[in-house]
């Protein structure tokens, strides 16, 4: 079995990270090994990295249903647990019933969507991670998880492409 | 482009164009930080007496207007509502500008938005808060509100959906909660930026609302996500909120309120309103903090004055539109009450609202030298605001004078509600400038993406900005 | 076979126009002195609250009947019509119900009246607003409160045992004397037989030296209500509205 070191390497630009990635390929690192922090949104396609799964749609929807049936039951239903007539009205008319579902609805999918972010990332999250602050600067971090035995090979490769530092990732408080 | 020539094109374009004019990510950052830590004595001054007023204003007076009964305010009959719907509404159409300008110029991907998109969304925020604080104040018994709520409250009773208020806090609610969600998603990595850069009881506070977040591909693509399905899906939420804030009128049995366009027109002048407020906020952030004169600039007022000459058209042609049809009918208590508007003892206020929200606008905002002037700016806006606020009082007020009952006709005479409207005023700049110094207002990762995004290209001899798209 | 209710539809509005109503009133303006008796006794049955000079003066008078006065034409030609008492019309399709957002006030199906039910009001006064005759009335202050009102400290030995007595912050308004309703309706039931037109009446009524209030059951083709109501020259207020008011005025007749 062999033991696996995290590396964190940090990179000045996006130009040196994408050639350091796909040299990280060649080195027999797996994609899902590595992972890019960075302060800006960088895309996947400007790193050449497959792309991220996000359940953020799916929940959204997932909360858009329940938030229309929620609407539903508040305009058909609960009317009925204590019949009221106001206004020459029938008890549960539809117009007003557009009005509340749209609204349930919104609250639904807005709602999931947000919370779907906490989930899907994790959120909050407070224990030690790897991370190095500079990236907030603008900086480009690759973080890698190998074997022990290809540390030396890789961080040799990675400092020839340009990487600023290469280091041992420690979890630390944020 | 601008009819001096610049020797240097270039040059010329870094000047203008803060997505042309890059800086190193870590400098802007620690501007943006340093612009929360510098605090002159007089801000803390400014801070005090705000302090004072609102606590007069939504403590004291409150406490009293509770205690004693609506009474204190000038309402009677005819007039049932007074300046405290005045204020919801306004405070409701101040909110506005926020998500109009966060999520309709993201949609629409208008690129002078992005450095004050938080700006704009913390007044949604925040003015939303007033307007919250304004209705119930307006309630003859608020210590019952939660029976607004829906869950079956009293014997399996649920509130009653017929109601346009009923319709209004839910909406208002879904509007506070999502604009508030939508102000936190982007402010997530700045968050973390200022984790990373500061020390003490702000790294902890820091700490705690960056929620742990680093940066990876996995957060950043849930997030960009998350953030794509809030611009589209809070647009018709922000819609609905001004169009249902309009029912509660339109859906009355009463000359002049019953108009079917009173919705789009409630949401345009919402909008007016609430351009008002961001350029006089942009304004005042510019010229108070410390290196907000590099991220704002005389092009971010030109773009927000260009939409406000837009809106103020807009909102005159919706008003005409409401105007002669009511006109045209030919209704004798709706003559009644345009004559009222008119010519009645607050016809000043008519004829102001008018040139507040027309003619000012109109004659200011179509030169390019003026409506990029700051200054100006600001008073254009405050004119607006005030002429918008004079609108919601004309509507309210002034036209529930006017009913089918001509016995109980009688003019409004404000009281309480002065004080605390002006309280709210108070707290709401008040909560401004104390977040101004917790939170980051400037977004800087969106400035950084567009600073990327943006370069020059040469057309034969001409150089112009282009912009790549980074999504 | 499925059916389908129409309660649930929103077609119940069409079923409510045709309904008649239960109880009515009459109010013949030809014989209307505008003496006030009515506004007097009605304050006194409905425990209504005085507000003081000021206050009346400023519109806030919580009467819930009132008598209106117009004058035709500009002064010297002037001329006075008739007085008006105003007063909840009682609406079978009532603007001012669907408009409350807890249900405060409601269409009574056993009595077809606009009731309104005061420890459920929070006071939007959005009914207030929406009221075409501008017949209700809010309470400002606690005007039943001696502590705040000192006049009422020798006057609330007179309040009527039937009626709530209502606090700041609710709104109020004409009940058709509902209390008087149920007492002559529980009396009748004890003795086994319906209700007799003209064995009660209304406080307004009662009080009305020019006998120009009647009350009554619409819905009996033989109560002196309907009869006068069957006369011809009646009308209801702001019907163009379509708001099925219950009181019916006559004018001009001979």
């Amino acid at each position: 079995m062999t033991i696996e070191k995290s590396l964190l390497a940090v990179f000045s630009d996006l130009e040196p990270a994408a050639d350091a990635i796909e040299q990280l390929r060649h080195l027999g690192v797996h994609d899902d090994c590595m992972n890019v922090i960075s302060g800006v949104p960088v895309t996947e396609a400007m790193l050449g990295r497959p792309n991220q799964w996000t359940n953020v749609p799916r929940l959204a929807m997932g909360g858009a249903i329940l938030g229309f049936i929620a609407g539903l039951f508040l305009a058909f239903s609960s009317p009925t647990s204590y019949e009221i007539q106001v206004g020459g009205q029938g008890f549960a008319p539809v117009p007003v019933a557009i009005v509340v579902v749209f609204e349930l609805t919104m609250l639904g999918m807005l709602l999931s969507t947000f919370l779907g972010v906490f989930l899907d990332s994790y959120f909050p999250n407070y224990r030690p991670m790897h991370y190095v602050p500079e990236v907030s600067d603008g900086k480009i971090a690759v973080l890698i998880e190998c074997p022990q035995a290809d540390e030396q090979k890789i961080t040799d490769a990675l400092k020839k492409l340009g990487a600023e530092s290469v280091q041992m990732a420690e979890a630390q408080h944020l | 482009m601008s009819d001096k020539k610049h020797h240097n094109p270039e040059e010329h374009f870094r000047e203008q164009h803060l997505m042309l004019d890059p800086m190193p990510r870590g400098q802007m950052n620690d501007m943006v930080m340093e612009s929360m830590h510098t605090t002159s004595w007089k801000f803390w001054v400014v801070a005090a007496i705000l302090a004072v007023i609102s606590f007069i204003g939504l403590g004291v007076d409150w406490y009293r207007l509770i205690m004693e009964g609506q009474g204190l305010a000038g309402v009677m009959r005819p007039d049932y509502w007074g300046i405290f719907l005045v204020n919801t509404v306004f405070w409701i159409g101040i909110s506005h500008a926020g998500t109009f300008i966060s999520a309709i110029l993201r949609v629409f991907k208008a690129e002078f938005r992005r450095p004050f998109t938080r700006a704009a969304e913390l007044m949604t925020t925040f003015g939303l808060v007033q307007a919250g604080f304004s209705i119930f104040m307006h309630m003859g018994r608020v210590w019952l509100s939660y029976w607004l709520m829906p869950y079956p409250n009293q014997r399996q009773l649920w509130p009653n959906f017929h109601s346009p208020l009923s319709w209004d806090l839910l909406a208002i609610t879904t509007y506070l909660l999502s604009s508030t969600m939508y102000l936190f998603l982007p402010l997530i990595p700045d968050m973390a930026m200022a984790r990373d850069r500061s020390t003490g009881w702000r790294k902890t506070f820091y700490k705690v609302l960056a929620l742990g977040f680093r940066g990876t591909e996995g957060e950043w693509a849930h997030l960009r996500t998350a953030m794509n399905i809030f611009a589209f899906a809070i647009i018709p939420v922000m819609f609905s909120v001004h169009t249902i804030v309009s029912w509660d009128f339109a859906m009355a049995t009463r000359p002049g309120w019953s108009s079917t366009i009173f919705g789009p027109y409630f949401v345009i002048g919402a909008l007016h309103s609430g351009m008002g407020a961001v350029v006089m906020v942009l304004a005042v952030v510019r010229g108070t903090m410390k290196h907000m004169k590099y991220f704002i600039r005389p092009e971010h007022f030109e773009g927000i004055a260009r939409l406000m000459l837009i809106i103020s058209m807009a909102w005159a042609y919706f008003f005409f539109n409401d105007y002669i049809v009511q006109w045209y009918g030919g209704d004798k208590w709706t003559k009644t009450l345009l004559h009222w508007h008119e010519a009645g003892p607050m016809g000043w206020m008519w004829f102001a609202m008018l040139i507040f929200n027309i003619a000012i606008p109109w004659s200011i905002l179509w030169n390019k030298k003026w409506r990029s002037t700051p200054w100006l700016l600001f008073i254009v806006g405050l004119l607006i605001n005030v002429g918008m606020w004079f609108e919601r009082y004309i509507i309210v007020p002034i036209s529930v004078t006017i009913n089918r009952m001509p016995f109980t006709w009688r003019l409004y005479q404000p009281g309480i509600e002065v004080p605390m409207g002006i309280g709210t005023v108070a707290f709401f700049i008040l909560l401004y400038m104390l977040a101004s110094r917790l939170v980051p207002l400037i977004p800087v990762w969106e400035v950084q993406e567009g600073q990327m995004a943006h370069s020059l290209t040469k057309f034969g001899r001409e150089t112009v900005m282009t912009v790549s798209e980074l999504e | 076979m499925t059916t389908i209710d129409l309660n649930m539809v929103g077609a119940k509005g069409a079923l409510v126009e045709a309904a008649e109503g239960k109880w009515g009133m009459v109010i013949d303006q030809d014989l209307c002195t505008g003496c006030q008796a009515c506004v007097t006794a009605c304050a006194m049955e409905n425990n209504i609250a005085f507000v003081g000079e000021e206050d009346a003066g400023y519109g806030r008078s919580m009467h819930w009947i009132r008598i209106e006065r117009f004058w035709e034409g500009h002064y010297p030609h002037v001329k006075m019509t008739h007085y008006q008492p105003m007063l909840c019309q009682q609406c079978g399709k009532a603007p001012c119900e669907p408009v409350c957002p807890a249900f405060a006030t409601v269409h009574s199906q056993s009595e077809q009246v606009n009731v309104q039910v005061y420890n459920r009001c929070v006071g939007t006064r959005y009914c207030g607003n929406n009221c075409p005759y501008q017949v209700r009335s809010f309470n400002w202050f606690d005007y039943n409160d001696e502590r705040i009102n000192k006049a009422i400290a020798t006057l609330k030995h007179q309040f009527n045992p039937d009626v709530t007595v209502r606090r700041r912050g609710i709104m109020e308004k004409c009940s058709f004397c509902i209390q008087r309703i149920h007492k002559a309706q529980d009396k009748a039931k004890s003795e086994g037989r319906e209700v007799a037109d003209g064995e009660f009446t209304t406080a307004c009524a009662q009080a009305c030296p020019a006998d120009a209030i009647v009350f009554g059951r619409v819905d009996n083709p033989e109560s002196l209500v309907s009869q006068l109501m069957a006369e011809g020259h009646g009308v209801q207020h702001l019907s163009e509205l379509g708001t099925l008011p219950r009181v019916t005025y006559l004018v001009g007749g001979q």
